[in-house]
């Protein structure tokens, strides 16, 4: 056998491009039935309430409401994926088919596998959002007067701050994952934080909606910010409100994030 | 004399109130194989898993861990790209083929394309998986899935393999195959470090063996050495007594030793002339006159009764 090996293991963004790369070679091996559901779940979300229900009310900020919820869902989308692969995804992983156990065998630290884990929640998340771009935007092409045009060039924007959003939402799902002893517990996530954020984060109705007591209550929630972004875009109206969910967003991923590594790491390496 | 591939001095790893190691020392020397023999819960998968920083050792100043002059808390890293580990369940990745794991797990050595592909094929070659290059996982049976793994842990060409009961549950063809390719590893210079409950195993492959029991240290020493100088040679085992036969066998012969703590009577002499003397007074009962082996080293050491984790 040759030995002519490089000396030394590989550097940082090596060992981080490894474990985003596993993820995207498995996932992709099942390509058709794991797009499936970014491309078509926005459709008929859109079609049940934007359409059916969307026609009994008015116009929200001057869009229609299909529209109004359309934005949302670029955002949501997101979230939803990078929450799944956080939570069930790496539980399975680490609990059920004993990926780790492997991959932590070669030369990469935990560290690397965690992060790897958040950097590729947050590539599936900019795929999401940009699948659900494609979709929006093909919907308006065929049939403008059911779903109007989403501003361009502004909604573009979606896919980038869909990696942002889903970056934080992996940070928060493995928090969760690292306190999680059997699966089941997830269901109480799910229905206790993920599900009440997606109707109160100004996706489905605008924040201002609320009642003024639990509109503080709104501006905790990580969702809310991200989805005022993607609205300031697409209305092109920058405020600098805009700093103030930024820097939410970046301050929550960095402190989350690095509770999530922390606590995580220490069920991995005993 | 080249330096040891490790050392492990004075390693303790406790789980809350579990003292899972205690205070273990040893040294594996370059080329060679050693052994972790002891029952389950013995502490066998902790003290491997604490050389790869799989599992963190107790804080203590006196003690250390030293791997081709690696600490494994401070550098992990190049102790893992000179390790292959073949931990004790398989995680192979479902969804991909037999080639399609050990390529994606060759970028995590970041080995160039090419490279990869052809120690793929070589690696394929040597576990005698060439025909099975294309099918998925689950297509595979027990002892294939095992030979797939062992591959992946020599993808980078180590010089320190670590088994963790690589044939545990496989048949004894799969077994003396695998026995085959760990010896020729040796021989091209690698250095083998495996646990086991297979007495047969350790006796086949080790140059060294390290019983354990509670943690602890129980014997170290080759595997003739273990032999000579803890059991009588001989055994005589009867495994059915009746009743009646319980009487005659008294008085023990001079230079024999009695074993009956269990429901098999076993009666120990380095000669076998004494032996003779009990089967004499055992005609008409199931009984065997044989060498002892390292299981009955090992039973000696470890006892015969069955603790909390089997």
């Amino acid at each position: 056998m040759s030995s002519n090996k490089p000396i030394g293991y590989p550097p940082l963004h090596q060992r981080l491009y490894s474990v985003w790369y596993r993820h995207l070679r498995v996932y992709t091996e099942n390509l058709f039935s794991n797009a499936f559901p970014p491309f078509f779940e926005p459709l008929i979300f859109l079609a049940g309430v934007g359409l059916g229900l969307g026609r009994y009310i008015d116009p929200i900020d001057g869009r229609p409401y299909v529209q109004f919820l359309a934005i949302g869902l670029l955002i949501t989308s997101s979230m939803w994926t990078a929450f799944f692969e956080c939570t069930f995804g790496t539980f399975i992983r680490m609990e059920f088919q004993k990926v780790y156990d492997g991959m932590l065998a070669a030369p990469i630290t935990a560290n690397n596998l965690i992060v790897g884990e958040m950097l590729w929640a947050a590539s599936k998340g900019l795929f999401f959002s940009f699948a659900v771009l494609c979709m929006l935007t093909l919907v308006s092409l065929i049939w403008p007067t059911a779903m109007p045009m989403l501003p361009m060039p502004n909604a573009l924007f979606a896919p980038l701050l869909g990696f942002f959003n889903a970056l934080m939402f992996a940070a928060m799902a493995l928090l969760i994952t690292s306190f999680v002893k059997t699966i089941n517990h997830f269901n109480f996530f799910m229905t206790g934080i993920i599900s009440p954020m997606f109707f109160f984060s100004g996706v489905v109705f605008p924040v201002s909606n609320l009642p003024e007591t639990i509109r503080p209550v709104a501006e905790i929630l990580p969702l809310t910010h991200s989805v005022r972004i993607m609205r300031c875009i697409c209305d092109g109206h920058y405020d600098s409100f805009l700093l103030w969910d930024m820097l939410y967003i970046v301050v929550f991923t960095l402190i989350v994030g690095i509770l999530a590594i922390k606590r995580l790491k220490k069920r991995l390496i005993l | 004399m080249q330096p040891p591939v490790i050392q492990v001095r004075n390693i303790s790893k406790t789980f809350g109130t579990l003292r899972a190691v205690d205070d273990l020392s040893f040294e594996v020397p370059q080329k060679s194989c050693f052994g972790f023999l002891g029952p389950n819960g013995a502490g066998k998968t902790t003290m491997m898993k604490m050389l790869y920083a799989r599992v963190l050792r107790d804080d203590h100043p006196a003690s250390g861990i030293n791997v081709f002059g690696y600490d494994p808390t401070h550098q992990e890293l190049s102790i893992k790209y000179l390790s292959g580990v073949v931990p004790q369940e398989d995680n192979l990745d479902e969804e991909l083929n037999v080639i399609q794991n050990l390529l994606l797990f060759a970028r995590f050595y970041n080995m160039p394309a090419r490279q990869a592909c052809n120690r793929v094929e070589e690696l394929l070659a040597f576990l005698q998986l060439t025909d099975k290059r294309t099918a998925r996982i689950r297509e595979l049976s027990g002892g294939m899935k095992r030979r797939l793994v062992i591959a992946r842990a020599l993808l980078n060409q180590p010089r320190l393999l670590i088994l963790d009961e690589p044939t545990t549950g496989l048949d004894p063809q799969v077994r003396h195959i695998i026995w085959d390719k760990l010896r020729q590893l040796k021989k091209q210079g690698t250095t083998l470090l495996l646990s086991t409950h297979y007495m047969e195993e350790a006796s086949a492959l080790c140059d060294t063996i390290l019983i354990l029991h509670h943690g602890q240290k129980v014997l170290l020493g080759s595997p003739a050495q273990l032999l000579d100088e803890r059991i009588e040679r001989f055994v005589l085992e009867l495994t059915e007594r009746r009743p009646q036969t319980a009487a005659p066998i008294e008085p023990i012969p001079n230079g024999v030793r009695i074993d009956s703590t269990g429901p098999t009577l076993r009666w120990y002499a380095d000669d076998t002339e004494p032996l003779k003397t009990i089967t004499e007074k055992l005609a008409g009962e199931s009984y065997s006159l044989r060498p002892s082996n390292l299981e009955d080293v090992f039973l000696r050491t470890t006892g015969r009764t069955l603790n909390e984790f089997q």
